[in-house]
């Protein structure tokens, strides 16, 4: 009799099939270990958040300190953003979310767009540009250079010449009272590093203190990739989310938020 | 008991194992992304919150057009949900099995074109918060080599018990034949 189950092939496979499956079950078994350690660290990165926000929210207070955020510190929703300005990532995401939210959502006192810098080592002159946005922020001005740092993301990365895209988005005036307080820079900027250790700061430069601070913060969070961002509403913090999120499913999100 | 029995035992219990084993992991991976986050309580509200949070997930791997997110977010958790209670009924497991694959195959490979693509977000897999990078796809793909080690062991289980439940004449029909 030639039956199916006499085959060299399936007989070699069902002998073997027991051990693979034990094997198997083995790592299935870990994975929820795995994924309990990594769901584990998720609270933490909440807790650490919180604080994040409370402290940039006082040192914006501070007078002399950069103000890098946008909207009204009493909307219901707080968004953190850790963003680098020259990584493509969070040049997408700012002109295909946060522009459209800064248009419907924080000109409308739903949310309060906060900034913080996460300049990568990798990039040559995030850092640099780092620099120009806080000493922008620090006459009042971090909006418009904010957004001439993103529209103009494909030119100033290729020279560093950031200052010229600087220029065109304030007044003369401004340019000078920034150009001023960037005098002193003369070392290089802090950029955020792979073994979280703290950069140096230029002690000549009055903005390097404010770039540390939101990479440490970055740190605490932590932050892995950039764009990275927390939702806080009512007090709670949402974990934080990577990547691109277009606005629509953002939208959806803060309109879940504001309707509980 | 014979050797034959023995492997036969030792079989079903592992076929028994992997079943429960991917139902747990299935129902859990619909509860991490059900449950309410922020120290909500458990609502409808709060539930509608955890999965507009996974449709932000599910948006980031810029798979699908933001007119699909939201669709593709709210009916993964259920179905999940949904798989996991059916592998643990044992019901028509060859079925529950194939359609385990199936979703876990495509979930790897997303999950492994967004890699390869240097897309750094979260997995989502398991809830918020958790990094896509080669743990997970480790992970992934081992669960993948579980679904499908239980789909063919439920396939064999379910192929024996057709030979040895079927009429004898049907049985000894080929005999007459060689």
């Amino acid at each position: 009799m030639i039956s199916r189950t006499n085959r060299p092939f399936i007989r070699a496979a069902a002998s073997r099939a027991p051990w693979a499956a034990a094997v198997l079950a083995a790592c299935a078994i870990l994975a929820p270990t795995i994924t309990a350690q990594t769901a584990a660290t998720t609270p933490t990165a909440t807790k650490t958040s919180t604080p994040a926000h409370k402290r940039v929210a006082a040192d914006t207070a501070a007078p002399g300190a950069p103000v890098k955020t946008i909207g009204n510190r009493n909307a219901p929703i707080t968004m953190e953003v850790f963003s680098d300005y020259q990584c493509p990532s969070c040049g997408s995401f700012y002109e295909n979310t946060l522009r459209s939210m800064i248009k419907d959502y924080v000109s409308e006192g739903k949310v309060y767009l906060v900034h913080h810098d996460y300049p990568l080592q990798m990039h040559t002159y995030s850092g640099q540009a780092a620099r120009w946005a806080n000493a922008a922020a620090m006459i009042g001005q971090f909006q418009d250079v904010d957004a001439a740092l993103f529209d103009s993301q494909a030119k100033w990365p290729v020279d560093g010449n950031i200052e010229k895209y600087v220029a065109g988005a304030i007044s003369p005036a401004n340019f000078k009272r920034v150009q001023g307080i960037l005098k002193g820079c003369t070392g290089p900027p802090p950029t955020s590093r792979a073994d979280r250790s703290l950069p140096q700061v230029d002690p000549g430069c009055p903005v390097d203190t404010y770039i540390v601070q939101d990479i440490v913060l970055g740190n605490q969070v932590p932050v892995s990739a950039t764009p990275t961002f927390i939702i806080h509403y009512k007090g709670q913090s949402y974990p934080a989310s990577s990547g691109i999120i277009t606005w629509p499913i953002l939208k959806q999100f803060f309109d879940t938020l504001l309707s509980q | 008991m014979t050797r034959n029995e023995t492997r036969e035992n030792l079989a079903r219990t592992l076929l028994l194992l992997g079943r429960l084993a991917l139902a747990a992991i299935f129902l859990f991976a619909a509860y991490a992304k059900l449950k309410p986050q922020a120290a909500m309580p458990w609502s409808g509200s709060s539930i509608r919150t955890s999965l507009s949070l996974f449709a932000m997930q599910v948006d980031s791997y810029q798979l699908l057009p933001p007119q699909l997110v939201s669709p593709a977010a709210h009916f993964l958790p259920p179905f999940e949900l949904f798989l996991g209670l059916w592998l643990l009924s044992g019901v028509l497991l060859r079925y529950a099995s194939l359609m385990t694959t199936l979703l876990l195959g495509a979930f790897f490979a997303v999950m492994v074109r967004t890699y390869m693509a240097g897309l750094e977000i979260n997995c989502g897999c398991f809830g918020p918060g958790e990094r896509l990078g080669p743990l997970t796809l480790l992970r992934d793909g081992s669960l993948l080599a579980l679904a499908l080690a239980v789909t063919i062991g439920a396939f064999m289980q379910g192929r024996k018990t057709r030979t040895e439940s079927a009429p004898v004449t049907s049985v000894s029909a080929p005999q007459r034949a060689d």
